[in-house]
């Protein structure tokens, strides 16, 4: 054993001056520029419009080809002509529509292999080491046999979404109903609850903050997939494919193999743009009306 | 408060004796188990045992049903299949090359989100720029950016390091801040305490207090990234130079040879498993949970 470090010791001294100490202008108003500059909104919208603006001069002042980076004015009208002539909203109804079906679907399948897991140690055996196996497979990797089996169309779309959506889903829902205390299971078996209601009175809410992570992680992986699934497939039926047929990825890839690139990055800032409104409204909502509001989670 | 409803009546029940109490008995706990039972009762044999019996209904079934072995070919011929081109050679050089880009995209990845985290915890500005764009970019789906990387890098590695440094940055960048942002008041003076400054402060006492939170980002980082390589090599597999374990697949299938596409799953499987459950359990195990952060 290492012998220990001595301590150290340091001279006596006295602070002087303490009575001039000062506090700074503690009681002076903040001008309204600072009040301005302490807004977070405003400090992140002017982020955003720097960079928009950053763009804009940098791509007409470099003379950058518009195949390699179009302005950001012709990519804001791209989108805009997209969204009103072209049918950019057809497309998104059908991304939706794929995903909606694939993450439902999922969903279901991934409650009933829970609630088998729940009632016995068998079926928590066969989702731990399905999960444990599957988990880490991209469900991307399954578009092929897919297809084998499938064939081209939204069928085999939605087999792989399925596939990305039940396992985070499962695992999670099934660590959060693990995890749930002895003492809130007593507590709710006192109430006299039984079966069903014992399940959604008091399992589902005190698993909520795992459920509700296996959604978004869920939602996370599945809309990942759905735009590779359409950028694969697209090159698939890329000779036959009408534009009216395929959805988001669809339209980003079928416009980069036509050198449209301000509509590629309109097709961008539509896949960002759904991501953030569900990410951040549909997702945000639900945490803030549950977990949160039961303080569960802190913000 | 006026229109608060009255409370409802505490129920009052009867009472009621309970004479049988005496009869209660606790079953025979003291009974040894038998041999089948405390086998059944390991973890693993069960799992195992699960394991084998998917594997014999997967071959049970090809084989009685005679399915069309390009639909669906038989465990064994996969298996063969997977042992052989393994000890050919081709595979490893194929899964190899996919470990490459993936090492290549997720090492700069960390390293940009690492000087990205160092301006936002310096500046408030940094903060709030790195704030917009996890919000903007975290959502976008990284393989949506291939069509324009190819454009800017051509086809090849640089294409497919683009896209997954896209995977790996914002993820880990959003985890890592939102950890650092929720290091506590006390930790942080202490640092300041000892007079931590700086580089130093951010390495002594941000990053360990933050861990559990810079770990996380690092999981959701690997898990897109592994599913944004495997979907590229797929979509734009034969452009990238050799070619990965997501053209191996998508070869195979396109060549109609379904026991390559089932192998390469297996390989895909191996691999995920062996980083998700040896690599970062591992250094779950020796920091967060070693340290008592995380059970």
């Amino acid at each position: 054993m290492s012998t220990l470090p001595q301590a150290v010791v340091r001279p006596e001294f006295e602070a002087g001056d303490l009575s001039e100490a000062s506090h700074g202008d503690a009681a002076r108003k903040l001008t309204l520029w600072e009040k301005l500059v302490d807004l977070d909104g405003v400090r992140k919208l002017s982020i955003l419009v720097a960079l928009m603006l950053a763009w804009e001069i940098y791509t007409r002042l470099s003379g950058v080809s518009e195949f390699i980076l179009p302005k950001f004015s012709d990519t804001a009208a791209a989108l805009y002509d997209a969204l009103v002539h072209d049918q950019l909203l057809i497309m998104i109804k059908n991304s939706m529509t794929v995903l909606i079906t694939g993450y439902a679907i999922g969903l279901a399948i991934a409650t009933l292999l829970t609630t088998a897991a729940i009632m016995t140690r068998f079926g928590s055996d066969v989702l731990s080491t399905l999960t444990a196996m599957l988990n880490p497979l991209p469900a991307i990797a399954l578009l092929p046999l897919a297809l084998l089996w499938f064939g081209l169309g939204s069928n085999s779309v939605v087999f792989t979404l399925l596939h990305s959506v039940i396992w985070p889903v499962a695992l999670n829902a099934h660590t959060g109903f693990m995890g749930v205390s002895d003492t809130q299971r007593m507590v709710g078996r006192n109430y006299g609850l039984k079966g069903v209601t014992y399940v959604t009175k008091l399992l589902i809410p005190a698993a909520f903050p795992s459920i509700l992570m296996g959604l978004k992680v869920g939602w996370a992986y599945a809309w990942r997939t759905l735009i590779a699934a359409e950028l694969v497939f697209g090159g698939a039926i890329a000779d036959t494919a009408s534009t009216q047929s395929g959805g988001l990825g669809w339209f980003v890839f079928s416009n980069q193999m036509d050198m449209q690139i301000p509509y590629v990055f309109a097709g961008l800032f539509t896949v960002i743009l759904v991501g953030v409104i569900v990410e951040s409204l549909i997702f945000s909502t639900i945490e803030a009306r549950t977990v949160r509001r039961w303080g569960m989670q802190s913000s | 408060m006026s229109t608060r409803k009255s409370l409802p009546e505490p129920i009052i029940r009867p009472e009621f004796i309970n004479e049988t109490i005496a009869d209660a008995h606790t079953g025979d706990v003291a009974r040894e188990l038998s041999t089948i039972e405390k086998i059944w009762n390991i973890n693993g044999v069960r799992k195992a045992v699960i394991l084998l019996g998917l594997v014999a209904v997967w071959q049970a079934y090809t084989v009685i049903m005679k399915v069309e072995p390009l639909m669906f070919p038989t465990f064994t011929s996969a298996l063969e299949r997977l042992v052989n081109d393994l000890l050919q050679g081709e595979l490893i050089w194929k899964i190899w090359f996919s470990v490459k880009v993936l090492l290549m995209g997720y090492g700069a990845g960390m390293a940009i989100a690492a000087v990205l985290i160092l301006w936002g915890t310096a500046s408030r500005l940094g903060g709030d720029f790195i704030a917009m764009a996890t919000a903007m970019f975290n959502p976008l789906p990284s393989i949506a950016m291939l069509p324009l990387a190819m454009l800017w890098f051509g086809l090849g590695v640089g294409s497919l390091v683009f896209v997954l440094v896209h995977a790996v940055l914002w993820a880990v960048a959003l985890n890592t801040h939102s950890g650092f942002k929720n290091v506590s008041a006390t930790l942080r003076m202490i640092g300041e305490n000892y007079g931590l400054k700086g580089v130093p402060f951010v390495v002594k006492v941000l990053v360990p207090a933050a861990l559990p939170s810079i770990l996380t980002g690092m999981k959701v980082g690997w898990a897109f990234a592994w599913r944004t390589l495997i979907g590229a090599e797929l979509v734009f597999g034969a452009s990238a130079g050799g070619g990965g374990l997501g053209w191996y697949i998508f070869e195979s299938s396109q060549n109609i040879e379904t026991e390559g596409v089932f192998a390469g799953l297996f390989m895909v499987i191996l691999i995920g498993i062996t980083v998700e459950n040896l690599l970062f359990r591992n250094v779950e195990l020796k920091t967060v949970s070693r340290w008592g952060m995380q059970r």
